[in-house]
C-alpha cells in the first residue's frame, strides 16, 4: 500500500452557499501540485499526495509536512491538520488525529481502531453485541460469516478492514472532479468526433448506428475505435478503447528520442507472444548489460516447438526508459526468417516477446 | 403496361434535358489513393464491388489491405475492419487511415457474416479477414448484400484459403522481398492484378509496401 499524507481542512469540508469553497479548493490543489504533482482531491476538504517522493525531496516527513502546512496556511488560511499512513481510509484517520504512522505501523493502527471508524452503525452495533470491538477483530472474522449476516456494502467495508481495499465505499466524491473542471471553466471533455463546423454528418450517424447494431450482438467491448499516444515502440503508441469510450487527450507527435521509426509492423500483438532465440549451436541469446547481444541469433523457437531460421537481423535497440527502476530494461529485434517474414521482438526481463508481425 | 401506353405522355424538351439519374457514376465511385488509383479503372472502385487480396501470411496482405482503405478513409469514408486478431495501429496510421472514421471489430466470434452485415449499411468499405476459409454461401450473401448496399469489400485471404467466388478485382501477392539496411527499409512486393473488366492495367506491378515511411508507393 502506498503511504499518503492525508490533508484534511475542517473548514473547507462543508460547501459554502457562495462558491467560495470551491474556489479555494482549486487555488490550493494549484499551490500543492508545485509541491507534489499528484496531489489529488478526494472530496471536499481532503486532499491526499503520496509522499514518498517529496520526503526524499524535502528530507525527511517532517520537511513535507512543515511545507505542506505553510503552504494551505498561505493561500487558504486555515491551519491543516496532516496526517500520514498506508492506504487512503488509514491516512484520512491519521490526519484528524494529526498522527505520522511510520512505514508499516498502518497495519497494527488500523486494527487497533473501534468499529465506528468503518462508518457503518448497524454493523458495529451488531458486532459490539457479538464481542467484536475493533477493526482488527472485525477482520479477523471470515468473509463468508460476514456475507451471510450483512450485505455486499459490509463485504466491502470487511476488505477494508484486512487492508484488501485501501478506501472505504463513499470516501471519495467522484463528481467532485467533474464541478472542479466546470468552475474552472474547462467543461465537459468532448468525447465525440464533431465535423465541419461542429455538426456530425449523416455518414458519422450512419457508422455510429452500425457500431450500435455490432455492440448488441457482440457485446459492449467488441467494437474498438483506434487512437495514437506517446511512446517509443509500436505496442506503446498504438491504445485500441472500445468504441464510445471518451477520447483521451494525448500529443502523439511530441518527441521521442530513440522511437523505432517506420515502417511499423502491421500485426500488433496486444499481448506479446513469449518466444526462444536461439544461436547456431541452440543457446539462448540475450541482451548484455550494455545493450549487445552474447551471440548472433540464427533460429526462432515459438512455444508450440515450431522453429524457424532467422537470416538477418538488426538491433537490438535498448528501450532506455526508467533507467531508476533497474528492473525495467528492454530491447527491441527486428529479425527476417527464411520465408521472408519479417518480425518486431523484444526483449524484458530475460526473456523475449513477439511483438509484431511486418504483415 | 404504361411505358408501352400510346398514351403516355411526352416529357418536354427542356425538362428531359435537366434530367439525371438519381446517382451520378462519379458518386459510384470510392476513389482509391496512388498507386492503387493507377491499377483500377477511374482510379477508383465502384460501389457494391468485392475486391479480394490473396496472400501468404506474413508476406503482406495486411498492408495491402489497410493501404487500400487509406485514401477514401483519407478522404471522410468510413470503414470497418472485421477479424484482423491485432490490428497495428501505428502501421494504419503511417499507411495513411484516419484513424477517428475506422472502426475495428478484431474478433467476431464466429459470426464474421453476421458482423460484416451489420456494419454494412454504416461503413462505406468493409475489410474482412474470414477466420479460415470462406464458404460459398457465406460468401454468396455477403457479396449480394454488398451489391446491394452499395459498400466496397475487401476480403483479405490466405493464399491457401482463397475467397470462393470470383472477384471484382483481386490483388495476388506472388512475391515479397524486404531491403534491409541497419534496420528494415522497405519492402518490394510483386502483387498480380486481375479481374472481371474492372481492371485497366491488369498484369504485374511492383510496389513498395512499406516504404520507409510507412506507405505505399509505386516502385
Amino acid at each position: 500500500m502506498e503511504r499518503l499524507l492525508a490533508i484534511w481542512i475542517e473548514e473547507l469540508s462543508v460547501e459554502a452557499s457562495d462558491g467560495s469553497t470551491l474556489r479555494t479548493i482549486i487555488s490550493l490543489i494549484d499551490a500543492l501540485q508545485i509541491i507534489c504533482p499528484f496531489t489529488e482531491v478526494i472530496r471536499l476538504g481532503l486532499f491526499v499526495l503520496p509522499i514518498r517522493g517529496p520526503s526524499r525531496f524535502y528530507g525527511g516527513d517532517e520537511g513535507v509536512l512543515n511545507a505542506v502546512a505553510q503552504c494551505v496556511r498561505e493561500v487558504s488560511g486555515f491551519t491543516p491538520s496532516l496526517g500520514v499512513g498506508e492506504g487512503l481510509f488509514c491516512a484520512e484517520v491519521a490526519a484528524k488525529q494529526q498522527l505520522v504512522l511510520a512505514l508499516g505501523a498502518s497495519e497494527i493502527f488500523r486494527s487497533s481502531l473501534p468499529l465506528e471508524y468503518l462508518e457503518r452503525k448497524d454493523l458495529a452495533t451488531t458486532c459490539h453485541r457479538l464481542g467484536i470491538h475493533t477493526i482488527g477483530a472485525f477482520a479477523g472474522l471470515e468473509a463468508a460469516r460476514v456475507g451471510e449476516r450483512f450485505n455486499k456494502h459490509a463485504l466491502l467495508l470487511h476488505a477494508v478492514a484486512r487492508g484488501q481495499l485501501t478506501e472505504l465505499p463513499g470516501q471519495r466524491d467522484v463528481k467532485l472532479g467533474q464541478r472542479l473542471r466546470e468552475e474552472r471553466g474547462e467543461g465537459p471533455a468532448l468525447d465525440e468526433q464533431t465535423g465541419f463546423f461542429g455538426q456530425r454528418g449523416a455518414s458519422d450517424q450512419r457508422a455510429e448506428a452500425a457500431a450500435h447494431r455490432v455492440r448488441r450482438r457482440l457485446g459492449v467491448d467488441a467494437v474498438l475505435s483506434a487512437s495514437l499516444q506517446g511512446g517509443r515502440s509500436p505496442e506503446d503508441r498504438a491504445t485500441l478503447m472500445p468504441w464510445g469510450s471518451p477520447e483521451t487527450r494525448s500529443t502523439p507527435d511530441a518527441p521521442w528520442p530513440g522511437v523505432i521509426g517506420a515502417p511499423s509492423p502491421a500485426t500488433t500483438f496486444s499481448e506479446p507472444v513469449g518466444v526462444q532465440l536461439r544461436n547456431c549451436d541452440d543457446e539462448s541469446v540475450a541482451v548484455l548489460s550494455r545493450g549487445l547481444l552474447n551471440a548472433d541469433p540464427s533460429s526462432l523457437v515459438f512455444s508450440s516447438a515450431a522453429r524457424r531460421q532467422i537470416v538477418w537481423f538488426a538491433g537490438p535497440w535498448p528501450v532506455l526508459e526508467r533507467w531508476w527502476q533497474t528492473g525495467r530494461k528492454r530491447a527491441h529485434l527486428q529479425v527476417l526468417l527464411e520465408g521472408g517474414e519479417a518480425l518486431l521482438l523484444s526483449a524484458e526481463k530475460n526473456r523475449w516477446w513477439l511483438v509484431g508481425i511486418y504483415d | 403496361m404504361f411505358a408501352f401506353s400510346e398514351k403516355r405522355p411526352e416529357i418536354p424538351s427542356d425538362v428531359r434535358a435537366k434530367l439525371q439519374p438519381v446517382t451520378l457514376a462519379r458518386n459510384k465511385l470510392i476513389a482509391l489513393s496512388s498507386p492503387w488509383s493507377d491499377m483500377v479503372p477511374r482510379g477508383g472502385l465502384r460501389r457494391g464491388t468485392t475486391v479480394v487480396v490473396n496472400a501468404r501470411p506474413g508476406t503482406g496482405g495486411l498492408s495491402l489491405a489497410l493501404s487500400l482503405l487509406s485514401g477514401p478513409s483519407a478522404n471522410g469514408h468510413w470503414s470497418g475492419v472485421i477479424g484482423v486478431d491485432d490490428p497495428g495501429v501505428v502501421a494504419a496510421h503511417e499507411l495513411g487511415l484516419d484513424l477517428r472514421r475506422v472502426l475495428f471489430i478484431p474478433r467476431p466470434r464466429g459470426a464474421w457474416v453476421e458482423t460484416a452485415g451489420d456494419l454494412m449499411d454504416g461503413v462505406d468499405l468493409l475489410l474482412v479477414r474470414p477466420p479460415s476459409k470462406a464458404s460459398h454461401g457465406a460468401a454468396r450473401k455477403i457479396m449480394d448484400r454488398v451489391r446491394e448496399r452499395g459498400t466496397v469489400l475487401i476480403a483479405l485471404c490466405d493464399a491457401n484459403a482463397t475467397w470462393p467466388l470470383p472477384a471484382d478485382v483481386s490483388f495476388d501477392i506472388t512475391q515479397s522481398q524486404w531491403k534491409a539496411s541497419s534496420k528494415l527499409e522497405a519492402r518490394h512486393l510483386t502483387l498480380r492484378v486481375s479481374g472481371r473488366g474492372e481492371v485497366q492495367r491488369s498484369g504485374e506491378h511492383v510496389v513498395l509496401l512499406p516504404n520507409s515511411h510507412g506507405q505505399a508507393e509505386a516502385s
